[in-house]
């Protein structure tokens, strides 16, 4: 084993093993004493080759495949699918079915953030508050089973529709659960915003900027708490957001104590917004028949996950098999800020600045294969791009 | 008159080796550990491991193989953990185990129960030194830097009560001390021996040496078997000899089992509570703390001790 | 500076049970709608295979023995099986439906798990023919 020691510095590898990490990724610090003084990550760890195996599936197979690429974004990911194939095969989808996907939608963002929330504790070493916000998430965790029947990968949705329908006698019990948790969250907000030593550890810590934000492209509750305006479900409404919209929750100091207060926040919109959809579900048929082949044609669809704006292409060729799924998950943009971020802070701070972003390394492998043998390329400059944007859209809301 | 040096010397060995010092003195060690365990779990609303846990912990750990990294000096490798957990036993000799009366008492064995207690960190800093593994290093130097810290506040705290008696010697401090709960007339000592026994015991929030999320186990990365077991059982030993040390000095001496149980399972109590309450501290945030508060309030406490026993006198 | 933030819930700690529900010995009622084994109802079987088709995981074969006479045999691997009851809502007919009390579905050995459903002669009329061809 060579020696790692060159001229003060000294590298630490973090992963791919690591107790702080939830799932493999290998982040190469080098430390000179306890101040980090450069970061290099490496991803792929988790890459099943996922958008290579929906080419061969059937578009019902791809839903449950697509859904498989995250633990607790799953519902989202087959909504985004859904919503991307029914727009291609252009079929309208109820009222009531988009508000139901809309709730689980909301419910699973509270199962993350509370997850989220428990991770970061931990990372900080308040075991007591990991112990009792992880306590509190079993009760999101048992509304969605009995809504659902299984308390992660819910599977609620079906291309056409959803699955599960929200009677009556459902509804009081899964309001019993929301107003628990909301006493709860609010608990914890004081506990976060007072408790000294948990400010000590993140006040001050992974600061940034919101020009800093926008250039490094971050995405999601990252951006929000450094003041970037920015949110799917306010800018581009899907499924059932235009009937029940959405306030954004920012934050301008950009440290580690504004991304957890907005993601805290953020639950408390999703309380509101579960309490508005099951006061005011509106009637209609679960689901919808759905062609076995859809038309030819590509779309591309983007949806709010509860760590940022999560991406979907999906092109047909007519047959019962997709031609090309291209998914681009929210981690991956805020990957980046993390290695930027690290340089200057301490090595204890490292784990803390890693959990702000809400990693989640099982969405973020992907490929990107660069055609170099094409000689012809074509630079787009910003105003370009730009402007292809808004033509794209205009032309397809005619 | 020859026999009665031999059964002496009996009498000596017995209680260094069984009762009440060595085995005995490490399944107290080990009840303590679960003790600890128990009342941590409940204050986090879980269950918590159940009596015989950290017994069945370090009898898996002899049952396993013990394997010395490559490039280490294997001598130190394996000679460490012996060193640290003899260091710990025999800072309990001089100290009233269960309200027992120490067989063996000399003047000045407050200070050699002091450094034999320093020496079980200093031998958990040099085998983190001696592996070559990046995040022993970076546990080693956290460790030292934690000792630097807390070491100084620490020894001036319990040397508080060694001053209101006059003498360094523990069964001294007793008989003077006895029914006289220094708690009251030295709060800041109490204070700040309390809070650096936390940090000598790597508790949380001092737990920054070993911090699991940031450099996986810090000292003990790479060790097993035999090696890691006697270094947990150094510490469950040290968690005794500490609670103990605390409660003779401040809390009015111990001179019976029932007592002995009370007193240190109430400091127990709050250590646990504080273990619960806080979060851990980056090692720059534990050395300001030591340097800044510790050391003036127990410098604050010897002002006091001085100007009242230069009133008394 | 407010160090003992959590004490609300510590102090309360000591005056309420622990909420770890002891598995084995403790098991609380599986909701209605828990997404167990499979069950298939021969009555109302058709034979059109959307089951199969649909199946994200290959859990499902339905052996025809008389298209005719409706006389079908579902062979399910519950080791395959993602649970996610697509089956459930493809079949037209209502035949499918997804068991909560049948979940504790661990074994450690793979070899009984496969699930023959069907009447009674023709499910041994297929496990007979299979031990002559090769298992599948």
């Amino acid at each position: 084993m060579e020696e790692q020691k060159t001229a003060q510095s000294f590298t630490v590898p973090i992963g791919p093993q690591h107790p702080a990490l939830k799932e493999p990724s290998h982040f190469r610090i080098t430390v000179d004493g306890e101040i980090v003084t450069d970061a290099y990550v490496r991803l792929g760890y988790a890459h099943r080759g996922i958008e290579k195996a929906t080419e061969s599936r059937t578009w019902t197979q791809n839903l449950y495949m697509l859904e498989r690429i995250c633990g607790i974004c799953s519902h989202i990911h087959g909504m985004a699918y859904c919503l991307a194939v029914e727009r291609l095969a252009q079929v309208q989808v109820s009222p009531r079915a988009q508000a139901i996907r809309v709730l689980f939608a909301e419910l699973e963002r509270i199962h993350s953030h509370m997850l989220w929330f428990g991770v970061t504790a931990h990372e900080a070493g308040f075991d007591t508050l990991f112990m009792y916000s992880w306590r509190d998430r079993e009760t999101v965790m048992d509304i969605l089973e009995e809504l659902s029947g299984n308390r992660v990968n819910y599977s609620a949705n079906i291309l056409g529709g959803v699955k599960f329908d929200v009677d009556k006698s459902r509804i009081e019990s899964i309001l019993d659960g929301i107003n628990f948790l909301e006493e709860r969250t609010q608990y914890y907000l004081e506990v976060v915003s007072t408790d000294t030593l948990f400010l000590q550890r993140t006040q001050k810590i992974g600061t940034m900027n919101r020009r800093e934000a926008e250039v490094l492209g971050t995405v999601g509750p990252t951006a929000r708490a450094s003041g970037v305006n920015r949110d799917i479900r306010i800018e581009a409404p899907y499924a059932a957001y235009d009937q029940f919209p959405i306030q954004i929750n920012l934050d301008d100091s950009g440290d580690l104590k504004a991304r957890v207060l907005v993601r805290l926040r953020e639950l408390f919109e999703s309380y509101r917004i579960i309490h508005q959809i099951l006061q005011n579900l509106p009637t209609g048929d679960l689901t919808v028949r759905m062609p076995r082949r859809i038309k030819q044609g590509e779309t591309i669809l983007r949806v709010e996950a509860p760590r940022g704006e999560l991406f979907y292409f999906i092109r047909s060729n007519g047959s019962d098999t997709p031609d090309r799924i291209k998914v681009r998950t929210p981690t991956i943009c805020n990957m980046m800020s993390v290695i930027k971020l690290v340089v200057g802070h301490q090595l204890a701070d490292v784990p803390m600045i890693l959990a702000g972003i809400d990693p989640c390394f099982s969405c973020n492998d992907r490929m990107v294969m660069i055609n170099q043998s094409n000689k012809t390329s074509h630079r787009w400059r910003w105003e370009e791009l730009r402007q292809y944007g808004i033509k794209y859209y205009q032309q397809r809301a005619a | 008159m020859e026999s009665n040096t031999i059964s002496n010397e009996l009498r000596s060995l017995f209680s260094l080796v069984v009762f009440p010092g060595g085995c005995f003195l490490i399944l107290l060690g080990l009840s303590y550990e679960w003790a600890d365990r128990k009342l941590l779990a409940r204050f986090q609303n879980r269950i918590g491991p159940r009596w015989f846990q950290p017994f069945a912990d370090i009898m898996k750990l002899l049952a396993k193989e013990e394997i010395v990294p490559e490039g280490v000096d294997r001598r130190l490798f394996i000679g460490l953990p012996i060193v640290a957990l003899t260091g710990a036993l025999t800072a309990g000799l001089y100290l009233p185990i269960l309200g027992v009366k120490t067989t063996f008492s000399f003047p000045g064995d407050l200070i050699v129960t002091l450094y034999m207690l320093s020496l079980l960190t200093l031998c958990m800093g040099l085998a983190g030194a001696n592996t070559l593994d990046r995040f022993s290093l970076i546990g080693a130097t956290r460790t030292l830097t934690q000792l630097f810290s807390y070491e100084s506040p620490f020894l001036l705290a319990l040397l508080g009560p060694a001053l209101f008696s006059n003498s360094w010697q523990v069964s001294e401090i007793i008989a003077h001390t006895d029914g006289h709960w220094l708690m009251l007339t030295q709060p800041l000592g109490f204070l700040v021996a309390m809070i650096a026994l936390m940090g000598k015991l790597e508790l949380p929030p001092f737990d920054a040496p070993e911090a699991e999320t940031e450099i996986v186990a810090g000292v003990l990365t790479e060790y097993s078997g035999r090696g890691l077991a006697l270094f947990r059982l150094g510490k469950g030993v040290e968690l005794v000899i500490g609670l103990t040390l605390v409660s003779t000095l401040y809390l009015g001496g111990i001179t019976n089992p029932l007592t002995f149980f009370l007193k240190t399972l109430a400091l127990l109590l709050i250590i646990v509570v504080l273990q619960a309450l806080l979060t851990r501290l980056r090692i720059d945030q534990t050395v300001g703390l030591w340097w800044r508060y510790g050391s003036l309030l127990v410098l604050l406490q010897w002002f006091f001790l001085i100007l009242l026993q230069g009133s008394a006198i | 500076m407010r160090f003992a933030a959590m004490m609300g819930d510590i102090a309360s700690a000591l005056i309420h049970r622990p909420v770890t529900e002891q598995y084995p010995f403790e098991r609380r009622e599986a909701p209605e709608r828990l997404r167990g084994m499979l069950h298939w109802d021969p009555e109302k079987c058709i034979g059109c295979g959307l089951c199969v088709k649909d199946c994200p995981a290959g859990a499902i074969e339905l052996i025809v023995l008389d298209k005719k006479a409706k006389r079908f045999v579902l062979r399910y691997h519950p080791d395959r099986c993602t649970f996610c009851a697509q089956c459930v809502f493809s079949c037209r007919q209502g035949c499918l439906s997804m068991s909560n009390v049948d979940w504790e579905l661990a074994v450690t050995e793979r070899s009984g798990l496969i699930r023959h459903y069907g009447e009674k002669k023709d499910v041994e009329e297929v496990l007979a023919g299979s031990l002559k061809q090769d298992s599948v």
